[in-house]
């Protein structure tokens, strides 16, 4: 673990050459050294950004899986109006039984709100997480001088979310079994003392809300409300 | 010792929405507090990355080490879970495994009139929002 330096960012452990040279090349080396490099080379433009296929981690797919690919500025009601008219079964084509979301980087918030919402709108999903890093090679392209070129290859983090129907091996790693739960509840693979003590009903937290609402209160109430937590 | 690292985003702060006709003060509620056991560690926006990084990794190491942590993110913090715990079994060369799972959380915000004599009524809106559980632990040989 020699040879860590950390920033206070989150490590998207990218590493950017400085000088600007005819087609130069940077590469990551083993170690997850992060940098405090900006994100965006000044007077440059991103021309490509290729990602590395990573093997689909999570094992025992069907024959058709719908890959939903979540980026950062994608729109969750066209992603999901998608998905959920191929799940359900368009009028040209057969039903799909599993769909797969999957982010990097900052899409990831995205990708996991998008499975939630499926879930809620489609009982009787089983799930599948998966975590790990990706390796991204961007092209940058200089905005004066077009034969200025880099290569920034960076390692994000992604999220593979696997959505079925169909039943999965409970004993997967990241699997949850598409019991009804509603706020903050775990499921463990192994451990299961623990799992009653962290089952959580969302039902007091509905009282909360129309209690509240019912009563007219001051602003101390609120504060001393607030701060008990 | 760093403090115990709560949800963040949630503490109540004073920010005017005014989309209604009555101005509202919008006060972010806490989420519900959480029984935490001793290897359960929750990620924030406000503290050092590095700290919570070797908390998780203190944790994990040392004689009385946990053999398993359990790391939650709430909305934002959750790109933030998510590197700690890859960043701890890349540390590990191989020896952790991660499981990860995702969940809804509801939050609550609570909108005070403006005025003490405006006839608005302190309102509450819930809203949902993501939340990962990520299990870091060795798994037995």
């Amino acid at each position: 673990m020699s040879g860590m330096s950390f920033s206070s960012r989150e490590p998207s452990t990218c590493s950017t050459s400085v000088p600007k040279t005819h087609h130069s090349v940077t590469t990551m080396d083993g170690s997850l050294n992060t940098c405090s490099a900006k994100p965006a080379p000044a007077g440059f433009r991103r021309v490509s950004s290729t990602g590395e296929p990573s093997s689909c981690p999570v094992p025992g797919l069907g024959p058709g899986v719908l890959e939903m690919r979540v980026k950062e500025g994608s729109k969750i009601r066209n992603l999901l109006g998608f998905a959920m008219s191929r799940l359900q079964g368009g009028g040209h084509v057969s039903p799909v039984s599993q769909v797969m979301f999957t982010g990097t980087g900052r899409a990831i918030t995205k990708t996991i709100t998008c499975a939630e919402i499926m879930k809620r709108h489609i009982r009787g999903l089983h799930q599948v997480s998966k975590l790990q890093y990706r390796t991204v090679r961007e092209v940058w392209q200089s905005r004066e001088d077009e034969s200025i070129q880099m290569t920034v290859v960076k390692k994000v983090p992604a999220i593979y979310i696997f959505l079925s129907k169909e039943p999965l091996d409970p004993l997967e790693l990241g699997y949850q079994s598409p019991a009804e739960m509603s706020s903050s509840s775990e499921e463990n693979t192994s451990g299961a003392a623990t799992e009653s003590s962290r089952k959580r009903h969302c039902s007091p937290c509905s009282y909360e809300t129309v209690q509240l609402s019912k009563i007219k209160r001051s602003t101390q109430e609120h504060t001393a409300t607030a701060y008990n937590y | 010792m760093l403090a115990h690292c709560t949800d963040d985003r949630k503490t109540p702060e004073c920010s005017t929405k005014s989309m209604d006709p009555v101005e509202y003060t919008l006060r972010k509620r806490l989420p519900r507090k959480l029984p935490k056991r001793r290897n359960d560690v929750y990620i924030n926006m406000k503290t050092d990355f590095k700290a919570q990084l070797a908390r998780c990794q203190k944790l994990l190491d040392g004689g009385a080490g946990h053999k398993e942590i359990c790391i939650h993110g709430l909305g934002l913090a959750i790109n933030r879970a998510i590197n700690i715990a890859l960043q701890l079994q890349a540390f590990s060369q191989g020896a952790l495994q991660l499981a990860a799972n995702t969940s809804t959380v509801e939050l609550v915000d609570d909108l005070e009139p403006e005025d003490p004599d405006e006839a608005g009524e302190p309102l509450t809106r819930t809203r949902n929002n993501s939340a990962i559980h990520i299990k870091v632990f060795y798994p037995n040989a």
